[in-house]
């Protein structure tokens, strides 16, 4: 059994642990020490973490076993320089999790054991190489989500939960057709069936499948599907703002700063190794979409009235970031300028996690502090509340991306290295940077600074175990913006295997042909 | 000399019921004869799995033709035997005190017998009483509770229509016999194999009308559905498993056997009609599901919806110009379906069964127990059933980690395979708009205001609920080393679609 099985197994015992216990303190004492565990077994992957692992297969500690062989599904687990940083990101977001939530009284120890099963398969997604796995965890993902959004969560419990529920399932089952024609044409031309992803996506990018233009289209359009309500793009977004008001602080964080990554790591794992035989109209597809989520947020985000809201909605801009990342580094054109891109959307899912989390935290406290997120009914908080006043300023200014954060090293990556291949892409996305530093100010502004309101009452200092993780998720993306060597060293290796060794994406990225979609 | 012990199961579920119908006349703790069922049940049970990959023909005398032991009846026997298992166990909390209870118990085996002649007859006369065999136990069973006009209500629907479908049935029976001078599948098959002129007939039209008809009802096909929810709100709750799990199943052996197996070479006259009737079964099943204020009824139009997933592989193997992997998993993901499908449902009619006892018992008179508003906090006050009566609604939606994801995938594989993209996308919108009204109940339960004091939980309830969900888990999940439960099922169900689709 590999570290990868014996991390989820920690988390799954710790679930099932933590849901027999009867008191706060019991039911955290286990999530506390099953997340951490979890957390110190990512380290130790992290510090044994070494690209050339396997030079075949290029995945580490990776792991097969049997569970249905006669249709082809296997256990088949692994990481590589996509994965792994998902994995830390996961176990670190959900074990500070665990310390935020320390006097949650409610339902303990049900709280505590959906936080584990939702740190579980999210980790899940991320190591599975098996598509049948892989969607078994993806569609895992939404039940604690569920019920954390339902039990914990505001007044639209009910509408929110739902439309939570509903939506993204529509958008997993639809992929999975996709997965299923996939699976099917791989077997029928080769005579073996298998769900195995690597098998599966070699094949697809090597061209070996006898298929005609409509299924590798369909095949690439229903998983792009799912993975784009999952970010979520602007037009599939409309799900998340609903989600994020209603669900409780640890569930936005997770959502936000976890849940939503699933959608940009499939981009890289899935769809980006396709991008080289399926149209090239979908690589500027993908990035349209990027694009218009990079435009609209802002705009949305100035407009909304709840702090949260607009937190939420600064998400999906950043989100968009990635898209355009990604599109705008397999299409032809400078190899040290690609592989800069593809580190910087690698980088942002990473350094987007990190800092939503500060962001969702500090509108938790505010709301658990003074009962309302009304940006309106806020204002001159840094009287009450210094401390969280350093900590949100920080996360705003790295949201907004201020250099010496990690969102700046990521975004600064993503457009420089976005130019050379989709220059008026580019250009365009600037458009939004003035509009973001906009909405990230202003909301400081009118919650921290100017009169206190004193309709508030006497506002407490935020609590020590609020304060904690906030403050050690500062201090990471702090470090990361300084210093981004240890999380970029082991993407920019895998990113530069993905886009210059030839074995994933044709050298020199992907041509498109005179006449093609977009005369740009 | 002529082996049969390939027949000791059903010969053991006949010989229960008769010793549990005589001793019953006699003895006064008649609750002994509920754990005599449930002993001949399991035993039979024991032997079908021991013997899943069986392949005997009883060709000469006495059976001449007519009764064949092969993987596909064995896999639909041990469905049925699950389903009586599930519900013997639950009789035994549900009328342990009823002084009619030997009737309940010898009927129900008698139903059970039906179901399984049914699956392992190849001959239409065979298959017809073995079909008449466990509707008439089933009438009576929907009828139990006389007390109630409810269950009378639901027993006489389900007889009247019962008869109607079967006298079509038969009108359908007598013109295939008129065409080809038999009524062996295997001959029947032959010779329309040899005659595709025949396709065109008027007679075989009529007879495929007359039999689609016939088994629409059965399966409660829409538009033949109408009797279903009424019969299954009405009757006891236990018996709506049987009726739900077991007696439809049965529908769906007999439709296999006879479409797939002897009117194959007519396939071009009766492929569209069933991928209308399955688009139409799951679409307005789901959509009425959705708007149901009954669990109970809910529940039935849940099992309608299912119906139609299930139908899904009549198209696909019809459709496939070469039949090939797309026919396999289509029978395959069909009685994979239909295997997870008889345990989760079964389990969630006795789970709704468990928790109108609680509620009758706690909260004294109520006019529907069955309403969803009665749902409402249970996870509280019976954290254990709510806990257990979720996962099996996850399984019905076809969420993991239980087996009914599984079925489903493998189900829905099929139809992409066969190139039917439409189909698919149909199956998998109905399949999300399934979660929908199972998240609705999940949601009371779980974050509804408990309208009272906590329960008092059935432990025999809860144990035949806890026995369905772990199997469910169990087939779905990976055991290190080994190839998982699942997996067998799979190998069996596929054993059973080489054997039936002849591929």
């Amino acid at each position: 059994m590999g570290l990868i099985t014996i991390l989820m197994l920690v988390l799954l015992a710790g679930a099932i642990l933590s849901l027999l216990t009867k008191t706060t303190a019991q039911a955290r004492g286990v999530a506390l020490v099953s997340s951490f565990g979890a957390l110190a077994i990512a380290i130790l992957m992290y510090l044994m973490y070494d690209a050339n692992f396997n030079t075949v297969t290029h995945y580490a500690f990776e792991e097969s076993g049997t569970w249905m062989p006669s249709i082809g599904i296997g256990y088949h687990v692994g990481v590589d320089g996509i994965s792994l940083p998902m994995v830390i990101l996961a176990t670190i977001v959900c074990a500070f999790c665990t310390i935020f939530s320390w006097t949650e009284s409610k339902r303990p120890n049900q709280f505590f054991a959906l936080l584990l099963l939702m740190d579980l398969t999210l980790i899940g997604v991320f190591v599975s190489l098996d598509f049948f796995m892989f969607y078994v965890f993806w569609e895992l993902t939404l039940l604690p989500m569920f019920f954390l959004i339902g039990i914990w969560g505001g007044p639209r419990k009910d509408y929110s939960a739902i439309k939570f529920l509903i939506y993204t399932h529509i958008a997993s089952v639809l992929m999975m057709l996709g997965i299923f024609a996939l699976y099917y044409f791989y077997g029928a031309s080769t005579g073996i069936f298998t769900f195995d992803i690597p098998t599966l996506i070699n094949a697809y990018k090597d061209g070996l499948l006898p298929i005609s233009q409509f299924w590798l289209d369909f095949i690439f359009v229903t998983i792009m599907f799912g993975f784009m309500v999952k970010m979520p793009s602007v037009p599939f977004h409309t799900w998340l703002p609903d989600a994020h008001v209603e669900a409780p602080t640890i569930g936005s964080i997770i959502l936000a700063g976890v849940l939503l990554k699933m959608g940009g790591y499939g981009l890289f794992r899935v769809l980006l190794p396709m991008m080289g035989v399926a149209s090239t109209w979908f690589i500027y597809l993908i990035a349209l979409f990027g694009l218009v989520s990079i435009l609209y947020s802002p705009f949305a985000a100035l407009a909304q009235k709840d702090l949260k809201k607009l937190v939420a909605f600064s998400s999906i801009g950043h989100m968009g970031f990635i898209s355009l990342g990604v599109a705008a580094s397999v299409l032809a054109g400078m190899d040290p300028a690609r592989v800069v891109a593809h580190t910087g959307a690698m980088f942002q899912m990473f350094s987007h996690g990190i800092i939503t989390c500060v962001l969702f935290g500090c509108c938790g406290v505010i709301e658990h502090h003074t009962h309302t997120r009304i940006i309106d009914d806020l204002g001159g908080l840094t009287k009450k509340m210094p401390k969280l006043a350093i900590l949100m300023i920080a996360g705003f200014f790295a949201s907004l991306g201020l250099p010496l954060c990690s969102g700046f090293v990521a975004e600064f990556g993503i457009l420089s290295g976005s130019y050379h291949t989709m220059p008026i892409f580019v250009i365009l996305a600037a458009i939004s940077i003035p509009f973001t530093a906009g909405y990230h100010l202003w909301a400081v502004q009118r919650t921290m600074f100017g009169p206190y309101n004193e309709y508030l009452g006497d506002v407490k200092e935020i609590k020590w175990f609020e304060f904690l993780p906030l403050a050690v998720w500062t201090i990471i993306f702090v470090i990361l913006g300084i210093y981004p060597e240890p999380i970029i060293g082991m993407m920019q290796t895998t990113a530069e295997y993905f886009l210059l060794s030839g074995d994933v994406l044709p050298i020199g990225g992907i041509h498109v042909a005179a006449g093609g979609a977009f005369p740009w | 000399m002529v082996d049969y012990t390939a027949l000791l199961p059903i010969g053991i579920v006949i010989a229960t019921a008769v010793i549990v119908l005589l001793t019953g006349l006699f003895i006064e703790q008649k609750k002994i004869l509920g754990y005599i069922t449930l002993v001949g049940l399991l035993t039979s049970l024991g032997l079908v799995l021991k013997g899943w990959d069986l392949n005997v023909a009883f060709d000469s005398a006495p059976f001449y033709g007519a009764i064949v032991v092969d993987p596909f009846a064995q896999i639909f026997n041990a469905m049925f035997l699950i389903v009586g298992v599930l519900v013997a166990i639950a009789a035994l909390k549900a009328y342990g005190d009823n002084p009619r209870q030997d009737e309940f118990y010898s009927m129900m085996l008698l139903a059970t017998v039906g179901m399984m002649v049914v699956a392992m007859s190849k001959d239409l006369l065979a298959l017809f009483i073995g079909f008449e065999l466990a509707s008439i136990a089933t009438y009576a069973m929907a009828g139990f509770d006389k007390r109630d006009p409810k269950s009378i209500e639901a027993a006489l629907k389900y007889f009247l229509i019962g008869g109607l479908s079967s006298s079509l049935m038969v009108f359908g029976i007598s013109y295939i016999y008129g065409l080809t001078g038999s009524t062996n599948i295997d001959t029947i098959a032959s010779v329309f194999g040899a005659n595709p002129g025949l396709a065109t007939t008027p007679a075989i039209l009529l007879a495929m009308v007359m039999l689609i008809a016939g088994f629409g009802f059965k399966m409660a096909f829409v538009p033949f559905h109408m009797w279903a929810p009424d019969t299954y709100e009405g009757a006891p709750s236990i018996v709506s498993a049987l009726l739900a799990a077991g007696s439809k199943k049965m529908g769906f052996a007999a439709a296999f056997r006879i479409f797939i197996v002897g009117l194959i070479a007519m396939k071009v006259d009766w492929y569209i009609a069933f991928m209308i009737l399955a688009v139409l079964t799951m679409t307005v099943g789901n959509i009425l599901a959705v708007v149901q204020t009954s669990v109970k009824r809910m529940l039935a139009y849940s099992s309608i919806a299912h119906a139609g997933y299930i139908a899904v592989v009549f198209v696909v193997v019809a459709y496939d110009p070469a039949p090939g992997v797309a026919v396999i998993h289509a029978m395959t993901g069909g009685l994979m379906h239909a295997f997870s499908h008889a345990i989760g449902k079964a389990a969630a009619f006795i789970a709704v069964a468990a928790i109108a006892y609680m509620i009758l018992s706690k909260d004294g008179k109520v006019d529907d127990p069955n309403h969803v508003s009665n749902y409402d906090g249970l996870a509280k006050r019976a954290p254990m059933t709510a806990f257990l009566f979720a996962l099996l609604l996850c399984s019905l939606a076809g969420i993991p980690p239980l087996f009914g994801f599984t079925s489903k995938f493998v189900l829905f594989l099929s139809t992409i395979e066969a190139g039917l993209v439409g189909l698919a996308i149909i199956c998998v919108l109905n399949s999300a708009l399934s979660v929908y009204y199972y998240a609705k109940v999940v949601m009371r339960m779980y974050w509804g205001e408990p309208k009272g004091e906590a329960f008092v939980e059935s432990s025999t309830y809860t144990f035949v609920l806890a026995i369905a969900v772990i199997a469910l888990i169990v087939l779905f999940m990976p055991l290190p080393g080994m190839v998982s439960p699942g997996d067998l099922v799979y190998q069996w169900a596929e054993v059973a679609a080489h054997a039936v689709t002849g591929v």
